[in-house]
């Protein structure tokens, strides 16, 4: 199942980028393209700290290690979507803006957004009893989720240059678009599972060998 | 309600007089603080940078470092000889020792700030451009922004293995929120906003003192009572 999904998101990522480069409008040059992966992924990592939430709660109301693996699981793949938008975030200002970055809102809260991942995976490596490992991260979890939205509300203060949304005309660019968000969903929710699984048979071996 | 006044009454005296005996903290806190200011005020000496905004950017990596020396000590000391173990055993809830930490915490920012303050000013050549109790009441509201988290983030990191730099990489990470309103609202009170920045883009539609000052109590409201509550669960077997 897990390879289907892989295989399916693999399949949806590539026709994202058939169908973008399809595209010969007038008016969009090459490097627009990256939205197709840009705006998926800011969703994928977003969503990747709603499941670092759930399972931080989930673990302090139930006790049970499988919210912490979840939360973990999401953690990782988190930090992977957070840095494909960085990257790419970056390539794009820097051909649209002729800056790698710049403070404005949305690039701030993106990259704090991979500095909460990053703390989060550090404090989690750094604790070495499971059940301690487990409550503070959940505890961290639930603190950092709650500085996503005012980091993006306090980054008001500056100017954005960001482009706020954004529309498809073609259909061929919704296709891109929509493909490109339905593999980039479907790669996260492999990436999350797999790691669930191994952080699952990791604890199993420990089990086993104690 | 006279009982959580009496805990935290009880633990915040023992701390503040177990720091008075010792003078760990606060002296070091100081030193640290002047140090920045001393290296910051050269580094716009030598680049030619606009004084008063670089004496706002000076006084706010001053405080939060020296505050993280503060954060890292209030739990810290509980660890020798396991008197954190005593402290969670006796009839106390875990919410009046995070409120009594936090106050330890910010009676010594609160005396830091007191310190450094006119030192920046004298240091920056600043002028204060609204009333000082407007600048008590940001520099106060900061202040709680910064202990609120540090204080849960020191219970945090005693769990881990690489104590101090794990505070600071969590502590910077999660105030970042703040820093910018909190600096902005600086930049108000001593009239420092750069020229070319006055009334152009988001600083002209939204960045009035009020906002910042609404922001700042916002984050205070959320996570010191998140903090409060989580308590529990970092400090429980």
């Amino acid at each position: 199942m897990r390879r289907l999904l892989l295989i399916l998101s693999f399949i949806f990522l590539v026709s994202s980028v058939w169908f973008s480069l399809s595209y010969d409008g007038q008016c969009d040059p090459l490097y627009l393209n990256i939205i197709y992966l840009h705006v998926p992924s800011s969703i994928c990592a977003l969503l990747c700290f709603c499941i670092v939430l759930i399972g931080g709660i989930g673990y302090l109301a139930t006790k049970k290690l499988s919210f912490d693996y979840l939360a973990a699981a999401a953690a990782e793949a988190g930090l992977i979507f957070a840095t494909v938008l960085n990257a790419t975030g970056c390539i794009f200002s820097k051909i649209a803006w002729n800056t790698w970055w710049t403070p404005s809102p949305r690039l701030i809260t993106s990259a704090i957004l991979w500095f909460l991942y990053i703390a989060y995976l550090i404090l989690r490596s750094s604790i070495p009893a499971t059940r301690k490992k487990a409550q503070i991260c959940a505890v961290f979890g639930i603190i950092a989720f709650l500085d996503v939205p005012l980091v993006y509300i306090s980054a008001r203060l500056m100017p954005d240059i960001h482009k706020p949304n954004f529309s498809f005309d073609n259909p061929e660019q919704k296709l891109a678009f929509a493909s490109g968000l339905i593999g980039t969903f479907l790669l996260a929710s492999a990436l999350i599972w797999l790691r669930y699984d191994v952080f699952q048979c990791q604890s199993k071996l420990q089990k086993h060998l104690l | 309600m006279s009982n959580l006044l009496n805990e935290v009454k009880a633990i915040f005296v023992k701390d503040i007089v177990t720091e008075l005996r010792s003078k760990e903290v606060l002296p070091a806190m100081i030193v640290l603080g002047m140090l920045i200011v001393w290296v910051m005020r050269l580094v716009s000496e030598v680049g030619g940078i606009n004084q008063s905004s670089m004496g706002v950017a000076a006084f706010w990596v001053a405080l939060l470092f020296a505050s993280l020396l503060a954060q890292e000590r209030s739990f810290a000391t509980e660890q020798h000889q396991d008197c954190i173990n005593g402290l969670l055993l006796a009839p106390v809830d875990a919410g009046s020792i995070y409120i009594a930490k936090l106050l330890v915490n910010v009676t010594m920012v609160a005396i830091f700030q007191l310190i450094m303050t006119p030192i920046v000013i004298i240091a920056f050549k600043l002028k204060l451009a609204i009333g000082i109790g407007s600048l008590v009441g940001i520099l106060l509201l900061a202040n709680l922004s910064i202990c609120g988290v540090g204080t849960l983030f020191s219970a945090i990191v005693q769990v881990s293995r690489i104590r101090g730099s794990l505070l600071s990489i969590l502590v910077l990470t999660i105030l970042l929120p703040v820093m910018m309103p909190a600096t902005f609202a600086l930049l108000i009170c001593f009239d420092a906003i750069p020229a070319e920045l006055v009334g152009t883009g988001a600083l002209a539609m939204v960045g009035t003192l009020k906002t910042a000052v609404s922001y700042l109590i916002a984050f205070d409201v959320i996570f010191i009572t998140a903090s409060w509550l989580l308590f529990g669960f970092v400090v429980q077997e």
